[in-house]
């Protein structure tokens, strides 16, 4: 709990480095911030023409507004893992010239790809509106939750993201491991598909055992289908939740003395 | 196959075991068994050869490295100059880095906000203020760098070889900063290789070899000590390898050197040779020294150094300032510095007397050589006493009285009495 002190004690480091993060990013391009919603926006275009003119037979309707509930917070996770990878190191000047809490870097990670999805998902909110009102979809109350699902979502997240970034310092090999498993990932989410159309049982409880089931599944629900998040999947989501924090607090604290040394 | 062996080693190790040393292949000892205290309000020198842990030390200090044995402990908010400017991020400006690097050093906004105006005074960066960090000399990132930091009003600053970067004039403007703050009571610790920014500017100085400690003390001795070793003399006679701890005693006469050719005797005369403890304001006096010379030599400087009990140096000169050339140092012989108006206001002063190679590297230095007491009947202040009169004309008027009949300060009645005693 120590972090969580740690933390508030450092919040306005934390804004301001976040801050520092989205600004440089888009400094010198052109299209600057815009960039943050062209991304998923080209994204969403892209899956709709694929998805209504070249593959028309559809597994749910209409299948590019699936999709994208689903991909929004995967991209979320995997990105905020694989750069976290790298977040300790590329600063290797902050942590080996400064007395400065190595923690806010892996945390500045998820909270400037937390804003990248929050600004994302007004262009979902948009491309439903267009869907419902030719009569193609309909906007559900459910979505309302989105708050409390991206709330649990960061603290998961923000766990496996202290852990990789610590303990990528001392195993370099961990940004290639991550980046595979990043890939697989992706199909054993079901992002593409949905997980009631798998027929075996036994597969079924075994990719709830990826964590980013019941998370991509619950917006899956909220977003498109219209209905609360199962129990299951909630209690699942809980119990990943305080068992990444746990993790990424516990690897963090162990390594963060070796930091500046195997930096 | 090794360095990947290690590391997994070390991951595992530290996960599940705790330790967080790295593998023996691994791992050097950057500084083994160093202990000193650091008082409040002093500033303390580290000087050392490339690689004997001089940073090593300011980043345990600083907290950035844990010890692996031994503890440190600091009292105070700490600003560490490991390197300036370390924090900034080339893509955004000079003013949004100000803030980030200033909340890093423990500043809240508000107070970042409140100091941003005299930082970037300081700094001298002007209108780039607002240009990204990217587009600056590197001249003007360590500016910035220097001037966030010291507006961080740090009770401890840990400054690591920064004072030697930027030009002249900013490197002049640091170390009045530095002063400042050594006055307004901030602990210095400073690593440099500009020794005479140890001597200057330090009340103590270490000498690190290899991680361990070879001398803590004067600074001028511990300087003098480390350019004799560096040029690769014989050991020093002098006794400072032993007087590794504890400050030295200022009273004392201190004396170091390699003996080759020695101060014997120094002994402040009036005009007629006569040897002197007490004296009067523009007496006409010399400070005598009787050199022996045990080797002869070729290269050779003899100084003198004038202190104010207080510790403040009056006035300090030497044969090679002054352009005198050597030619030799063959035999015994006697050096006279002649002083037809020693122009000091009441006092009690310290001379140090020297011999040492133009390079610093000491035969004999004897500081706090001998003591002398001016007397006056005037309760006029400071050191310097220039002749002067004072001069009316118009109807401004004033009767004399007889100094004699005022009352001489009790501290130079005194000293003058003693002095006289110490005669006898």
């Amino acid at each position: 709990m120590n972090e969580l002190a740690t933390l508030y004690r450092y919040r306005q480091l934390l804004a301001a480095l976040t801050a520092r993060d989205l600004k440089a990013r888009y400094r010198g391009s052109i299209l600057g911030f815009f960039w943050s919603l062209a991304n998923p926006l080209l994204l969403l275009g892209v899956y709709t023409v694929v998805f209504t003119i070249f593959f028309p037979q559809q597994i749910v309707r209409p299948y590019p507004l699936f999709l994208f509930a689903g991909i929004l917070p995967w991209t979320f996770f995997s990105a905020a893992v694989l750069e976290s990878t790298n977040s300790i190191s590329s600063n290797a000047g902050l942590i080996k010239k400064v007395m400065f809490p190595a923690e806010t870097l892996p945390l500045v990670v998820v909270l400037s790809h937390l804003v990248h999805f929050a600004l994302a998902l007004p262009i979902l909110f948009v491309a439903m509106a267009i869907y419902a009102s030719l009569g193609l979809a309909t906007i559900h109350a459910t979505a309302a939750l989105v708050p409390f699902l991206m709330l649990l979502q960061t603290i998961f997240v923000a766990g496996i993201v202290m852990a990789v970034s610590s303990a990528a310092v001392l195993l370099r090999d961990l940004r290639d491991i991550v980046a595979n498993l990043m890939q697989l990932g992706f199909f054993i989410t079901p992002i593409i598909y949905l997980i009631d159309n798998i027929p075996s049982r036994l597969l079924r409880a075994l990719l709830r055992l990826n964590p980013m089931t019941p998370f991509v599944v619950s917006y899956q629900d909220i977003l498109f289908f219209g209905h609360l998040p199962g129990l299951a999947d909630t209690l699942l989501m809980i119990a990943y939740a305080a068992a990444s924090m746990m993790l990424g607090i516990v690897v963090f604290d162990r390594l963060r003395d070796t930091l500046a040394e195997a930096i | 196959m090794w360095g990947r062996r290690s590391q997994f080693a070390t991951l595992k190790s530290a996960l599940l075991k705790r330790d967080l040393k790295l593998a023996p292949e691994a791992s050097v000892a950057a500084l083994r068994s160093v202990s000193c205290v650091v008082d409040r309000g002093e500033a303390f020198g580290i000087i050392g050869r490339n690689g004997s842990g001089k940073s090593t030390l300011l980043k345990v200090i600083s907290g950035i490295l844990k010890p692996t044995s031994g503890i440190v402990r600091v009292n105070g908010r700490v600003a560490a100059l490991i390197e300036l400017g370390a924090g900034f991020h080339p893509e955004i400006t000079g003013r949004e880095n100000i803030l980030i690097n200033g909340i890093m050093l423990g500043l809240s906004k508000r107070e970042i906000e409140k100091r941003f105006d005299s930082i970037v005074e300081f700094s001298g960066i002007g209108e780039f203020i607002d240009q990204p960090v990217k587009t600056y000399s590197s001249g003007m990132y360590v500016r910035l760098g220097f001037a966030v930091a010291v507006h961080v009003d740090p009770e401890i600053l840990l400054i690591d070889e920064v004072l030697a970067v930027g030009d002249e004039e900013f490197s002049q403007k640091c170390i009045a900063k530095i002063q400042e703050m050594k006055y307004r009571g901030v602990t210095l610790i400073f690593v440099t290789h500009q020794l005479d920014q140890i001597r200057n500017l330090c009340d103590r100085a270490l000498w690190l070899d290899h991680g361990a400690a070879t001398a803590i003390g004067d600074p001028a001795r511990v300087v003098d000590d480390y350019l004799q070793a560096v040029s690769g003399a014989a050991p020093a006679t002098s006794p400072a390898a032993a007087e590794v701890s504890g400050a030295p005693q200022r009273d004392e006469e201190e004396r170091w050197g390699s003996g080759e050719v020695v101060l014997k005797r120094v002994v402040l005369t009036d005009d007629k040779s006569r040897e002197l403890v007490a004296l009067g304001a523009g007496s006409s006096v010399a400070i005598e020294m009787d050199v022996e010379v045990r080797v002869p030599q070729d290269d050779f400087v003899f100084g003198v150094g004038i202190y104010h009990a207080d510790g403040a140096c009056v006035y300090g000169t030497n044969t090679d300032l002054e352009g005198l050339m050597p030619q030799h140092l063959e035999a015994n012989g006697r050096v006279r510095f002649v002083m037809p108006s020693l122009d000091l206001v009441a006092g009690t002063y310290r001379v140090d007397a020297a011999v040492h190679t133009r390079n610093g590297r000491a035969f004999d230095y004897r500081r706090g050589v001998l003591r002398f007491v001016v007397g006056s009947r005037v309760h006029d202040i400071g050191v310097y006493r220039p002749k002067h009169q004072w001069k009316f004309e118009g109807g401004i008027a004033f009767r004399e009285i007889d100094n004699l009949k005022r009352n001489v300060p009790a501290a130079v009645v005194e000293a003058l009495q003693s002095s006289e005693k110490k005669k006898k």
